[in-house]
């Protein structure tokens, strides 16, 4: 894998690390699951932004004097798909 | 995980410890060797640094010749001003000082985890729980107010009455959503920008955490503005008058 991943991945473990004190009650999967989990929804979440922010370029580029109502519909989307993702990180600091 | 004590939280668990059990036998809780948490004394630390600088913005106010404070605090005042004026409409500005105290207390309790010697009390899930429960107990107390609570609760059973028993179970839910997404929002966006400071600290101690501290500055304006956003979505839903 190139050298981009290989960093990303330590560091996941890396954040990982305060939780190996923990005691593996659920088992050596869970961190695996973790990552992986993780990456999914970061993953799905930066598509579903990347055409928000598509979506929005393209009607600002249409439409310049509709600039103040465009931003807004893209701030508000851009949070909300933001927020799912961050779900997928909650549990993972509470179950991991 | 955030076990440590904070130097400000050790001085209040030194010296007031007495007065942080009274506050907290009230709801009934046994009295604690070192009552304070580090996340209590930074809400109320955030509190007097937002009095003090009204106080200091009150006492230099001119019509004259305004100062640097007084701007920008005129900036934020429009700001927010606005967003109410084009959310919830013209007769939308009583609730405003709502909108705008929620805004200042986050985005402060959001930004005073940057300084070295202080925490986010934003970091710790419980106080963006408060904020959110405050934000869902406003909307729907508006909207008890505004449109009486018959009309309100009939908001529930959806546009037809023979959908009622799907409608009825289906909107609850999506309102008891609100808040917990608001919570969740808000403790993970800051939660997740100071851990992934750490993370680079151990991988590159110089320069680059600067990069994510800047990441998360930008994310704590960013978050404090969605939540008072959604918080405004939310009243307007709620005393919102149906044109037929």
């Amino acid at each position: 894998m190139n050298p981009k991943t290989f960093l990303i991945v330590v560091a996941l473990f890396l954040l990982a690390s305060p939780m190996m004190a923990q005691d593996h009650s659920g088992g050596w999967a869970n961190p695996i699951a973790a990552g992986i989990g993780m990456a999914i929804a970061s993953g799905l979440c930066a598509l579903g932004q990347g055409k928000a922010v598509a979506s929005s370029a393209e009607a600002l580029a249409r439409n310049p004097g509709a600039q103040a109502s465009i931003r807004f519909a893209l701030i508000l989307g851009l949070a909300l798909i933001e927020s799912l993702a961050l779900y997928t990180l909650v549990i993972i600091f509470l179950k991991v | 995980m955030h076990e440590h004590e904070l130097g400000l939280t050790a001085l209040f668990n030194d010296h007031l410890a007495g007065a942080g059990n009274a506050l907290t036998s009230i709801v009934g809780l046994p009295a604690q060797d070192r009552p304070w948490a580090n996340w209590a004394v930074m809400e109320i630390l955030v509190a007097l640094v937002i009095m003090a600088l009204f106080a200091i913005l009150r006492s230099r106010i001119s019509m004259d010749k305004p100062g640097g404070l007084q701007h920008i605090f005129e900036i934020i005042y429009e700001f927010l001003h606005g967003q109410t004026e084009e959310i919830v409409g013209h007769h939308g500005q009583k609730f405003l000082h709502v909108f705008a105290t929620l805004f200042l207390f986050i985005l402060f309790a959001n930004l005073i985890g940057i300084i070295p010697a202080f925490e986010s009390p934003t970091m710790f899930p419980q106080v963006p729980l408060g904020l959110a429960l405050v934000a869902f107990l406003y909307y729907n107390a508006q909207g008890f107010v505004a449109q009486g609570p018959v009309t309100y609760l009939k908001h529930f059973v959806g546009p037809v009455a023979a959908l009622a028993p799907l409608m009825i179970p289906i909107e609850i839910i999506s309102h008891l959503a609100r808040p917990m997404s608001l919570t969740v929002r808000l403790f993970a966006n800051m939660f997740a920008g100071e851990q992934v400071t750490l993370v680079f600290l151990k991988l590159v101690p110089l320069a680059i955490p600067v990069v994510f501290m800047g990441l998360h500055v930008f994310v704590s304006f960013l978050q404090a503005y969605i939540f008072t956003l959604l918080t405004m979505v939310y009243v307007a839903g709620a005393v919102a008058h149906e044109e037929h």
